[in-house]
């Protein structure tokens, strides 16, 4: 029986290294009705750090495939006419979505997406901002020689050190749009340079390349469908309100001098509760972080109490007044990206019930949300007057 | 002493009728009789002399030459001949008698009425005197010759702990225990095995903590075997198994007498053999065979780590290759991005599947190690030079195998050498290649009904009666102090459960080390 078993099953899943195509990267755009997606495929012997003979490094390190169909699926398969491996998604990181698209809705893209248990749902998922999806895969990069890498660590750098900018997994978004209460928000790269000269091996020649890849706004979602954009410090507000800010900088003006002061935020953490009076959601926010002075372009002491505490409370002016401006825009645009419906389901189950059908139009856009900043500056580096 | 006088198989040799009969009256007619059987082989020396000063009595010597201690019985010869003065009222019969008890040089004397008694005593190395006119004879004791000298143990080295090891001689390997463990109890008996070699076999145990019932058991299964001859200790321990179809060593061998030591006051049988410096112990368990002696001379935080280590690299050389195999055809998902890339970019150029890829190295590394064992050392040095070549650059420049595949095969072999006891390294070296097999099939499920299926017949095996995997199947808790992890000395307060059952309490209650003045006001206490 045992030699059955081990005759008649074979090895139906098995599948050499030899054989997979490496999709690193997919793109999804909307071209005339139909789907069209973009591989970016692994060209395993090009890429620097394999050091086999055979490629070298004068090869490109990552090939486009492209393909339409009325389904992603559809599209998927048919690539398999323009390349000779199993294409394999497992190690997929990147999920790029063109504006165009996006603006059409994304529900639709994220079934397949779940369904294959290839997928991975920790894959990052980007708008492409201005351009198409496989426009954005089409640009080399330096350093990271593989674009879809570069493109992921710089989103998970930028968010981790500026944090304008969101790091977003498919999980993440197949979770916001099957759940109420919360709206989705993501990064976006944009294209900045020459498309054209992008696409070539040119681009890496030169010291500054012509062109290259750039995190750009939050895109804003409702309902699955792309609203409106949010960049600077209205962006890094959405980030403070997520508890998504790991490090950053704020500016404060000092007496008469504008932007005088950087603080350097060290670690910020932010909590949401929500209240029900009257019937009507009241959401409170407390944000505390904890910093270091990172500059100060005016004279003055720092080694006086009064002067840290008058700085820690412009700091919580400052902060607080960012992170109203973006809940009011959010509120603008009737879009509850920070996930304040879902504070108020889990505190409050059963008033959300009603209060759920008519979230985004009725109660979020006019939302009471109190504001509390707690900025605490625990180091003045490594001087403590400035030496003007 | 217990003898085994009969034979289950028939006798080869064309005299073994004569054997049976008594010796001779006659002292030319037994020189004659011993010339015959022997076929005149010319190492068997005999001397005729005249006996005794007073009354000079013709008797001869014989020895088997290089197997006795030459000036022992030199000494024999002159104090016989010259210094023994024998009254003339005493009859022949009375003179044998007097001789036994005036000659003093040899250790044990015995007399001898049978040829095949006399047989056996000559070939065992005594010196044999036979007298004119007594049809008996005497055998003395005067075993000697060369012996390989003690030396360090080549097979298991320590850096702390004896640099001694057992050589081939019998009776050094017994006093060697003997002399770690100086009690009356460290009893000892002998048998001979083979029919025509006649080996010398010995059991040592210590009565009262060795279970009787093992000591039968051992006993019985070595008088049970009838073979024509046995060269080592891996004969009996073929003969003497509880199951011959696993790939487990269930009896343990070691080089070391500390080992033999420790293990015998754990209440383990030890097995001796003239021939060999490997001296079987049973029961064995299979957690022995990750543990070294220095592991009890160390501290027990770094015998702790040690042990982890090892169990770490069985598990390393059992299923590196397979988890290859499995990872780069089957789950490809569970490879970092970074190294898949650079695995696939290595494989590129690789003609075959990784299974056979695999299997490629793995076969040729146990060739190469195969070679490298028997060669002598001259020639030894030159395969490590192809070796290098063949599971190395060359191989992967000459596009046959992928530099991952090397790694893992180096790492597999690396930790194979690591594990402690060989007879455990090779028996992982087989079910390897299994695993391998299972891998290319199903993966890391294959991978998994694998080590499942290993698990199994594992627990099924027993050694001497007791379950091979204690203390874990059966699960004794006072006993896993000492399995993975090594307690502290004080902390191993019982002996293994299963080998001994009643006398298990080893060491006293309070041995935890304290500062004076606690341990002063616990006397109080008590």
């Amino acid at each position: 029986m045992l030699i059955h078993v081990i005759l008649l099953s074979g090895c139906w899943s098995k599948k050499e290294l030899t054989e997979l195509a490496f999709v690193i990267g997919v793109g999804v755009d909307k071209k005339g009705g139909k789907y069209m997606i973009t591989l970016q495929v692994v060209n395993p012997g090009n890429v620097a750090g394999a050091t086999q003979k055979g490629g070298g490094s004068s090869g490109l390190p990552v090939t486009l495939y492209t393909s339409t169909g009325n389904t992603l699926v559809e599209a998927s398969r048919k690539v398999s006419e323009k390349i000779s491996r199993l294409t394999y998604y497992a190690h997929t990181n990147l999920i790029v979505i063109g504006e165009e698209l996006a603006r059409e809705g994304i529900k639709e893209v994220f079934d397949a997406i779940e369904r294959n248990p290839q997928f991975r749902t920790t894959a990052s998922v980007i708008i492409a901002r201005q351009c198409t999806a496989k426009e954005l895969l089409s640009v080399l990069t330096p350093i990271d020689k593989i674009p879809t890498n570069q493109m992921i660590k710089t989103l998970e750098l930028t968010e981790k050190v500026w944090g304008e900018n969101l790091n977003v997994h498919a999980g993440e978004v197949i979770e916001i749009l099957s759940l109420g209460g919360k709206e989705v928000v993501m990064s976006s790269f944009r294209i900045a340079g020459n498309k054209m000269i992008g696409e070539q091996q040119n681009n890496l020649q030169s010291i500054e390349p012509y062109t290259f890849l750039h995190a750009g706004e939050l895109a804003v979602f409702q309902k699955g469908k792309l609203i409106s954009w949010m960049s600077g410090e209205q962006a890094r507000g959405v980030l403070w309100l997520l508890n998504k800010i790991h490090q950053t900088a704020v500016t404060i003006d000092w007496q008469r001098t504008k932007e005088a002061i950087s603080y350097k935020v060290v670690r910020s953490k932010t909590k949401v509760t929500a209240k029900i009076n009257n019937g009507k959601p009241i959401i409170s926010v407390m944000i505390s972080m904890e910093g270091d002075i990172g500059e100060v372009l005016v004279p003055m002491d720092l080694t006086d109490p009064n002067n840290i505490s008058l700085l820690e409370k412009k700091l919580q002016q400052e902060i607080q007044k960012e992170v109203q401006n973006t809940i009011l825009y959010a509120q603008s645009k009737k879009s509850d990206i920070f996930g304040f419906g879902e504070v108020v389901h889990r505190l409050y189950p059963n008033e959300w019930k009603q209060l759920k059908k008519n979230w985004n139009d009725q109660y979020f856009s006019r939302l009471q949300v109190k504001v509390n900043v707690h900025a605490f500056i625990r180091r003045t580096g490594l001087r403590n007057k400035p030496y003007f | 002493m217990w003898f085994q006088e009969t034979s289950k198989r028939k006798q080869i040799g064309v005299f073994d009728n004569m054997l049976n009969e008594t010796v001779e009256n006659e002292l030319q007619q037994n020189i004659d009789m011993i010339r015959t059987i022997t076929g005149n082989s010319t190492d068997i020396v005999i001397r005729e002399f005249l006996l005794g000063q007073e009354q000079e009595i013709p008797a001869g010597i014989f020895f088997v030459g290089g197997m006795t201690d030459e000036e022992m019985i030199q000494k024999l010869l002159v104090q016989s001949a010259t210094q023994l003065t024998i009254p003339s009222s005493y009859s022949r019969e009375d003179v044998l008698a007097y001789i036994c008890k005036k000659i003093a040089t040899a250790g044990k004397v015995k007399r001898i009425k049978k040829w095949h008694e006399l047989f056996l005593a000559l070939m065992s190395g005594e010196a044999i005197l036979l007298i004119d006119g007594v049809a008996e004879a005497l055998s003395m004791e005067a075993r000697g010759g060369e012996y390989r000298a003690i030396e360090e143990p080549s097979t298991q080295l320590s850096i702390r702990g004896s640099r001694e090891g057992f050589t081939e001689s019998l009776a050094t390997n017994i006093a060697m225990v003997r002399r770690r463990i100086q009690n009356p109890y460290l009893w000892l008996e002998s048998i001979k095995i083979g029919e025509v070699t006649h080996t010398n076999v010995s059991i040592m145990y210590i009565k009262g903590i060795a279970s009787d019932e093992v000591v039968e058991e051992v006993r019985n299964r070595l008088q049970r075997i009838c073979m024509d001859g046995i060269l080592e200790s891996g004969y009996i321990e073929q003969l003497i198994e509880d199951k011959t179809f696993t790939t487990f060593p269930t009896i343990y061998h070691t080089e070391r007498p500390d080992s033999v030591a420790a293990n015998l006051l754990e209440g383990r049988i030890a097995i001796f053999m003239e021939g060999t410096p490997f001296v079987l112990i049973v029961p064995a368990l299979f957690i022995q065979f990750f543990q070294a002696v220095e592991d009890y001379y160390a501290r027990f935080d770094i015998a702790t780590a040690l042990r982890f280590l090892r169990v770490l690299v069985f598990f390393i050389s059992l299923i590196a290759p397979s988890a290859y195999i499995a990872m780069t055809t089957f789950h490809q998902e569970m490879i970092p991005t970074q190294l898949v890339i650079a695995v696939a970019a290595q494989r590129e150029s690789v003609p075959f599947p990784a299974f056979v890829e695999a299997m490629m190295m793995e076969v040729t590394f146990e060739i190469l190690r195969e070679a490298g064992v028997r060669l002598p050392r001259a020639v030894g040095q030159a395969v490590s030079i192809v070796g290098a070549l063949v599971i190395g650059q060359a191989a992967v420049e000459a596009g046959f195998v992928s530099s991952a595949m090397v790694i893992v095969v180096s790492i597999t072999a690396i930790a194979s050498f690591a594990t402690p006891s060989f007879a455990i390294a090779i028996s992982a070296r087989l079910i390897r290649f299994l695993l391998m097999i299972l891998a290319a099939l199903f993966g890391f499920y294959g991978i998994l009904i694998g080590i499942i299926l290993m698990t199994l017949h594992l627990c099924s095996l027993r050694s001497f009666g007791v379950p091979y995997m204690a203390p874990m199947a059966p699960f004794i808790s006072t006993n896993v102090g000492d399995t993975f992890v090594r307690f502290p000395m004080w902390a191993l307060k019982e002996r293994p459960h299963l080998i001994n059952q009643t006398n298990v309490v080893r060491q006293g209650s309070n041995q935890r080390p304290k500062p004076t003045n606690e341990l002063e006001k616990e006397g109080d206490n008590h």
